[in-house]
């Protein structure tokens, strides 16, 4: 199994707190993988480690078997990345935020024009191509977003919560482009609370849980017969706190 | 629940000093200037008692009134210094307007900077009191005319908060930025005109005027120490309760006002495509320029450092210079001004910088982007301090220092650029994502925002010596040589500032992307 991104003894802390406390996270070449998990799990600075945002306290990350903080060079040209919060150029349009991503990706101004012009056609974005990103909606930005990762044509894509706030006609567009770039043989990962489309997305699933990998596997594996949505409510522990002792004061009487 | 305020307050001044050691010494070095302010101040102010009693009322009353002036103002300049409490965040709290002004108005006394101006104002005590009974209707007055600094200084921003969000206040903001400074230029520019005794007059007269006010009032109950005194306080308090009055009106409607910020037309594709050069330089420059029309704070600072050209013209002709003098230090002034502007280049990004941070593969890169970032400057900066050069030397009376002037001015903006650069990678901060009255800097940045513009700011004035010096006492040629010179110097300034910035990615990416 070739990997396309493979992490050891990933470490991460924020003063006391200890955000990612060990994590190996395997990823293999060509899969579709979804990192999923509880809230402060980890998820958002462990793929802010790996895409070399976010500098770990100890471990090793590597993609393509390139080390991601020694040799960042051969890394950052195979990777594209949607970080969580949709931090984009407010104040450029939404072609514009293309075309200088491309540029500074070092792509021919003509070759990143005809790519850009493409993805806003797919993306359903060529109406609101002249307006400024601060205008755009949730959903805009999540899919210029993915537009500006997919630009330059990377080999893993890496995308935090892709899915949250984008209404489903936006979020079938985004899966629909997802799915074509995976079955070229190219690597998505991406985190997520929602269980039912990482069950029927991904073909490869890490579950996360306080800083920890809990499981890690093939969907399949990883289910084990349940859906994904009982495997990760058993694996991360947290199963009944909503109707048990305390609260008796909630609800109408 | 006001002691709740001024603990949040405290908590969140606390809270944004955990665990980052550069803005625990920035903030440690804020203090340490509040509190010579507040020593140097008191002092000052008490040795108006020397003068003659006339003459000290009008200096007690032109004080009080500045005072109240800079507390309205200066948060207005710098978009709000007291970052912690805009109304909007605790509009969804079950409380009473009354209880969200008397918590506000004590978050607001809290702090260095308004202790430290407190501290200076009980100055007066010693300045301006002539008995018992000054110093005692002094101990009422001055913690009055504290108060009404926090009350004019919130109801102004309070009131304007509407305003300062929307998009096309922004844009009024932008200009009447540019209005306050020349205002504050305004008696400078009057004094240097006139002739000393001229000068002398017109503050006696204006400082008579001013002793009716209600900070003048309170200067007149210190020196008076009698029953007209207390009057006066009567008036100040009543003053002080209709500004809190009309605050509360001013929070009340702000608290339900809602924000119209977000609508916005198409923008024009660009038609320089065939002048910028294609590949990532082009592409910065491309993006930078398009920043500097279009967000704000660029704008903002854009009209300034127009503004400020125009009002060292003045001044400098007003305060007699002559000569080559004339002819280059406002263009000098104007050029370091706008170089040190370049002291944060990140913060405009903010936290957009992990874009260029995914793309960027060697400190090569980064050397770009500051290659962008300081040649978009120069593409505007660089006629505009020629405009300013030239006119300098017409008004000294020689059109062909122009030339000379021209070249020393864009010399000392390339030193400048150099230094801010690194500035930019040693000391970035957090500009707050959106202007409003409330937030300045990312909470306890200030300190780091000063480090930044001061070390930027010595050091390209340390640095230009070797090529102002010969210019000025030997011979002009010499900026020729002040140009190359100021290119080496951003150069070399993008060189170092790559290597380091390269290296601590993860670290400037944070600093500059501070929840604000």
């Amino acid at each position: 199994m070739e990997e396309a991104v493979r992490t050891r003894g990933l470490v991460k802390r924020f003063g006391q707190q200890v955000a990612v406390a060990g994590v190996d996270l395997i990823v293999p070449k060509g899969s579709f993988a979804g990192l999923v998990g509880p809230n402060g799990a980890g998820k958002t600075t462990t793929l802010s480690m790996v895409t070399g945002l976010l500098r770990p306290d100890y471990g090793t990350i590597a993609i393509d078997g390139f080390d991601v903080w020694a040799d960042p060079l051969n890394v950052k040209s195979r990777i594209g990345v949607l970080p969580e919060g949709l931090r984009l150029f407010e104040r450029l349009s939404g072609r514009e935020l293309l075309l200088y991503n491309g540029q500074l990706r070092g792509i021919p101004r003509a070759q990143v024009q005809q790519r850009a012009e493409e993805l806003l056609r797919v993306m359903d974005l060529t109406e609101a191509q002249d307006k400024l990103v601060v205008d755009y909606s949730t959903g805009m930005r999540k899919k210029i977003g993915l537009a500006a990762a997919l630009l330059h044509n990377p080999e893993v894509l890496f995308l935090d919560e892709p899915f949250e706030g984008v209404d489903p006609v936006s979020a079938n567009t985004l899966v629909e482009v997802l799915q074509r770039y995976t079955g070229s043989g190219s690597t998505v990962i991406f985190s997520s609370h929602v269980m039912d489309l990482v069950e029927r997305l991904c073909d490869w699933v890490s579950v996360m849980s306080r800083g920890f990998i809990v499981a890690q596997g093939p969907v399949a594996e990883v289910r084990q017969g349940r859906t994904l949505n009982e495997a990760f409510l058993d694996l991360v522990g947290a199963r009944g706190h909503g109707d048990g002792e305390g609260l008796s004061w909630l609800g109408s009487r | 629940m006001t002691g709740t305020f001024v603990r949040l307050k405290l908590r969140l001044i606390a809270g944004s000093l955990r665990g980052d050691l550069v803005r625990q010494l920035g903030f440690g070095f804020s203090v340490f200037a509040a509190v010579v302010c507040a020593l140097l101040g008191f002092l000052l102010f008490s040795l108006v008692s020397l003068t003659p009693d006339e003459m000290a009322l009008r200096i007690g009353a032109t004080v009080f009134t500045v005072a109240v002036l800079g507390w309205v103002v200066v948060p207005l300049l710098a978009f709000g210094l007291d970052e912690t409490l805009d109304p909007s965040r605790l509009a969804l709290f079950p409380l009473t307007t009354r209880q969200l002004a008397l918590g506000m108005f004590a978050a607001s006394a809290t702090g260095a900077w308004p202790i430290a101006s407190l501290v200076a104002l009980f100055g007066a005590l010693v300045g301006l009191s002539r008995g018992i009974g000054g110093v005692l209707l002094g101990l009422v007055a001055v913690p009055l005319v504290f108060a009404l600094c926090l009350v004019a200084s919130r109801l102004v921003t309070t009131a304007l908060s509407g305003a300062l969000r929307s998009r096309r206040g922004r844009d009024m903001l932008a200009v009447a930025v540019v209005f306050v400074v020349l205002l504050t230029q305004l008696p400078n520019l009057l004094v240097n005109r006139g002739l000393p005794s001229a000068s002398m007059e017109m503050f006696t007269s204006a400082a008579d005027t001013l002793r009716w006010t209600p900070p003048g009032l309170a200067a007149h109950a210190i020196a008076d120490g009698g029953l007209a005194g207390l009057l006066d306080l009567l008036i100040l308090a009543a003053v002080v309760v209709l500004l809190g009055w009309l605050w509360i009106i001013a929070l009340r409607a702000a608290l339900v006002r809602p924000d119209s910020s977000n609508q916005g037309g198409s923008v024009r594709r660009s038609r320089r495509k065939g002048l910028l050069p294609d590949g990532k330089l082009g592409a910065v420059i491309a993006k930078e320029l398009k920043y500097a029309r279009r967000e704000p704070r660029g704008r903002v600072a854009w009209f300034t450092a127009v503004a400020v050209s125009g009002v060292m013209l003045f001044s400098f002709t007003g305060q007699g210079w002559g000569g080559f003098g004339l002819a280059i230090g406002p263009a000098m002034i104007a050029a370091i001004m706008i170089g040190v502007q370049s002291a944060n280049t990140f913060g405009i990004d903010g936290r957009s910088l992990w874009m260029n941070a995914v793309a960027f593969g060697t400190d090569r890169d980064l050397r770009t982007d500051f290659a962008g970032r300081q040649l978009a400057n120069f593409l505007i900066s660089g006629p505009l301090l020629a405009v300013v050069a030239t006119a300098g030397s017409v008004l000294a009376g020689n059109a062909l220092w122009a030339v000379p002037a021209t070249l020393l001015a864009w010399g000392m903006l390339g030193v400048a650029m150099g230094t801010g650069s690194l500035m930019s990678v040693l000391s970035p901060y957090t500009y707050p994502e959106r202007m409003n009255a409330f937030s300045g800097a990312a909470p306890g940045q200030g300190g780091q925002a000063f480090v930044a513009g001061l070390g930027a700011m010595a050091g390209a004035g340390l640095l230009v010596l070797p090529v102002l010096i010969p210019t000025v006492f030997f011979a002009q040629w010499v900026s020729g040589i002040a140009v190359v010179y100021g290119a080496a110097m951003a150069w070399g300034g993008r060189r170092i500032a790559s290597r380091i910035g390269f290296r601590r990615m993860p670290e400037l990416l944070e600093a500059v992307s501070r929840p604000t």
